[in-house]
């Protein structure tokens, strides 16, 4: 009993993780707080599910496809749409409250086009699911494999940010974006990256979630709702505290679900949400006077 | 050569910097000096490109760096350490060496370039791996001294290094700059300790509420008793 809540709830925590790690990435190095993060992760699965439905396109194959093709959007995204916030911010806190503004009101747009493409129902297709024994849990396979691809994908995100050239460029510009030019970072281009490759990290998650669980148009603030309480928990741009946080959520959900009453998970998350921030304001990872 | 012709800079209505006009020859020392809110620091930032300049032109061997994006005037071979550094805190010293060596001008050779910085600054050399947030004021000031210098500059400038330091740490800083003008490279230097700028430098301008009043060699002024007063004096703090 015991055993099997802690899987599941490591297996939900999982893509929790995945999709937090972008949000926070977007936020941390292009300082873009984007409401239409869950928009993207949803018209993922949508495309995952037209790619296996109607061109048997394993979903596995989707997840090489489908974050490139958000990686681009993502960037060009920024260029078109949060570039001309930027340079009217001119590095103030402005540019966080314009683009909340705009990726509010960028989140409806989306829904709409989902709504109109898709309707409003909820969608899945069937991929993977026999079961698979795990330390004496019956789990969906498609669980199982959707949580390895989400810890592989945010544990080598982490090693990329950790250990290469570029992951030290886009920290650097995270931590202290004013020191960025004086070592010639491009600190434009490397904020588009950072939304691209958030962007990506919402597709992936998108991907990985539609694998085994029910979507539908509406569900992307849901997304969004969760993704936000993860990063803030973990301490906002903090790509640690997000892995972190997003496994502890979706433990914490898991459990209530199992032994208190399914109906309070969301409850569960925002009491959880309130006692980490009473406990520590600047979220579990964050530093309070960092930047 | 890095020369400022008729440079105006304004914050809003505040005239900062008032028709300046200066140059520092290939591997020449020059120090600015003059009271706090001189103007100084502003000119500095204005050729590393993070103030920009309301007219006045700032040219490197006849290339018009003011029309340059801030982040491109390092891979021109300028490298600015400001007024307060601007290390990546919370990376360790060795990322910020690392980040150093990011203008294309500087990545070949960059392990080299490290060692040398290494060399330099023993004291960085053991603690690679600290939070250069944790470390003293003087430790930072060699971070972001060694981190302008993996960049490979023509050209260095250094805001007010020894502010803040306690003396012998100025001491054993300007040591090591003694030894970095010595490889030929242009060092153009803020600095409020006189006696200190002057012994670095080989020429000196002097600057009184945003403009140059005075300009000679280190070793006239070090001579010559009513320059040392103009220039000491002014200043104060020799």
């Amino acid at each position: 009993m015991l055993s099997s809540t802690l899987i599941l709830g490591l297996v939900l925590g999982g893509s929790y993780a995945l999709v937090a790690v972008g949000m926070t990435l977007q936020y941390g190095i292009a300082r873009i707080m984007n409401l239409a993060y869950g928009e993207f992760i949803i018209l993922a699965a949508f495309a995952t599910y037209l790619l296996f439905g109607s061109l048997g396109i394993s979903p596995i194959v989707a997840l090489l496809i489908i974050p490139v093709i958000a990686f681009g959007l993502g960037v060009a995204l920024f260029q078109v749409m949060m570039r001309p916030l930027v340079t009217r911010a001119g590095g103030s806190g402005r540019l966080e409250v314009d683009s909340i503004l705009a990726t509010f009101g960028l989140l409806f747009v989306l829904q709409g086009v989902m709504l109109l493409a898709f309707g409003g129902n909820y969608t899945s297709y069937g991929f993977l699911d026999q079961g698979v024994n795990v330390l004496g849990t019956t789990l969906a396979a498609n669980r199982l494999l959707a949580f390895a691809l989400s810890i592989g994908l945010a544990g080598g995100l982490f090693a990329l940010l950790q250990f290469s050239r570029w992951g030290l460029a886009l920290r650097a510009v995270a931590l202290a974006p004013g020191s960025a030019a004086l070592v010639g970072l491009n600190m434009r281009r490397i904020a588009a990256l950072g939304f691209g490759l958030g962007t990506a990290l919402a597709a992936a998650g998108g991907v990985t979630v539609s694998m085994f669980q029910t979507f539908s148009a509406h569900d992307g603030v849901l997304f969004t709702m969760k993704a936000l309480v993860i990063v803030i928990m973990g301490g906002v741009g903090n790509v640690l505290g997000a892995l972190v946080s997003g496994l502890l959520l979706g433990l914490m959900e898991t459990a209530v679900a199992r032994w208190v009453d399914p109906g309070l998970t969301l409850a569960a998350t925002y009491i959880l949400f309130l006692a980490v921030l009473l406990w520590r304001p600047e979220g579990l990872f964050g530093k309070a006077a960092g930047r | 050569m890095l020369e400022i012709q008729n440079l105006t800079i304004r914050y809003g209505r505040h005239l900062a910097v008032d028709n300046v006009s200066m140059h520092v020859a290939k591997g020449e020392t020059v120090a600015l000096l003059g009271a706090n809110g001189a103007g100084k620091s502003s000119v500095l930032n204005a050729i590393g490109g993070r103030v920009r300049p309301a007219s006045g032109l700032i040219s490197l061997d006849g290339r018009d760096l003011a029309a340059l994006p801030d982040h491109r005037i390092v891979e021109e071979g300028v490298a600015l350490v400001p007024e307060g550094r601007g290390v990546f805190g919370p990376l360790s010293v060795e990322e910020n060496l690392r980040l150093g060596a990011m203008p294309r001008r500087a990545r070949t050779g960059a392990a080299e370039a490290m060692d040398e910085i290494y060399a330099l600054f023993p004291r960085l050399a053991e603690r690679r791996r600290q939070a250069v947030r944790t470390m003293s004021g003087g430790e930072q000031q060699m971070v972001a001294i060694g981190r302008a210098l993996m960049s490979r500059p023509d050209y260095l400038l250094l805001d007010e290094p020894s502010l803040g330091l306690a003396p012998i740490v100025t001491e054993e800083l300007f040591a090591a700059l003694h030894r970095i003008r010595s490889r030929g490279l242009a060092i153009l230097l803020i600095e409020q300790n006189v006696r200190l700028g002057l012994g670095m430098a080989e020429r000196a301008y002097l600057m009184t509420s945003g403009r140059i009043t005075g300009e000679d060699s280190s070793a006239r002024i070090a001579t010559d008793p009513r320059l040392a007063e103009t220039f000491l004096g002014r200043t104060g703090t020799a």
